[in-house]
């Protein structure tokens, strides 16, 4: 049990401050992360600003919420949910051989940082993020059994 | 008590469910009030058409239509660049073209552009709708004082598929 909660806490910190930190240089720069988004070539035209606009608050949310554990089940769902949704973009993106800067935490060109390394960083953020939806499943089951007992 | 275990797997769902909801509608909230409070906020939707974005630094389309392209070559009118890697460009490239792939500019400006007076009207292309080589190209042009300056836009597919005067190796 004590693992367990260590475990739980230090998935909660570290994803929480990588969805903040990730989020701020994209508020500060929105048209920037259009262009980004743009680059992807995957959302229709019409909805990129919107996405550009909505995105870095779903993740500074999402972000705050995982660091002081409120809400868990939505944030941790949806922490799920966008990772795999950016790890699937980008292997869309890999997959094609489209060349993009990923835009993951800057809205600055990452240069020489190859795709493939965005991708393995993404794909352990995406095992980290289905670890943490699956111990909040967990510790509702625990809570909602004890509170019977 | 498998009832039971379905009872709470459900409650959790659904509790997933509302708080996500809920979490969605405060980020669209604060994004959308911050974007309209801030000011360098962008507009909620934006033209990302080529035709929109190819524009020059003051802000006029650079897009020239494939016909007006075609008969300023079939006159002589025009040179034509290339902005793809030389190993496309070998592959088959516009009649008379010449390849200056933009990252490379600097280093092959003088050789490529040399004997170019700026006034000429250049037509940048590559291929792709979504292709923004040509595009690069053009801005770097127009920054180093040309002052006609076009872009084809999909350039390589549509000379192909329009049947025009296409040629292999080297310029």
């Amino acid at each position: 049990m004590t693992r367990f909660r260590i475990i739980y806490l230090l998935l909660r910190l570290a994803l929480g401050g990588i969805f903040i930190y990730a989020s701020l240089d994209k508020i500060l720069h929105p048209a920037a992360f259009a262009e980004i988004i743009f680059n992807y070539q995957i959302l229709p035209g019409a909805l990129i600003n919107l996405t550009a606009i909505v995105l870095p608050w779903l993740e500074l949310v999402i972000g705050l919420l995982l660091v002081f554990g409120i809400f868990m089940p939505g944030a941790a769902a949806l922490t799920g949910l966008l990772l795999t949704v950016f790890w699937a973009s980008l292997l869309f993106n890999l997959a094609r051989g489209l060349d993009i800067d990923c835009g993951c935490f800057s809205t600055q060109s990452a240069g020489s940082a190859s795709m493939a390394w965005h991708f393995i960083r993404d794909s352990v953020f995406l095992i980290m993020g289905l670890a943490l939806f699956i111990l909040v499943l967990k510790r509702d089951k625990l809570s909602s059994s004890k509170e019977v007992a | 008590l498998e009832s039971y275990g379905e009872m709470v797997r459900v409650s959790f769902y659904q509790k997933t469910a509302w708080q996500s909801l809920l979490i969605l509608l405060a980020a669209l909230t604060a994004g959308l009030i911050f974007n309209h409070l801030r000011a360098n906020g962008i507009p909620l939707t934006a033209d990302w058409s080529p035709e929109a974005r190819m524009v020059s630094a003051s802000g006029h389309s650079l897009v020239i239509p494939t016909e007006e392209a075609r008969q300023a070559h079939a006159a002589g009118q025009a040179l034509f660049l290339d902005a793809r890697s030389q190993e496309w460009f070998e592959m088959g490239h516009i009649q008379g073209a010449r390849n200056l792939p933009p990252e490379e500019i600097e280093g092959l400006f003088a050789q490529v552009l040399g004997d170019v007076p700026p006034d000429r009207l250049i037509v940048t292309y590559c291929d792709g709708e979504d292709c923004d080589l040509s595009y690069d190209l053009a801005l770097a042009l127009m920054e180093r004082g040309f002052t006609n300056v076009r872009v084809l836009i999909n350039g390589w597919t549509v000379w192909r598929e329009a049947g025009l005067p296409v040629e292999e190796g080297r310029s």
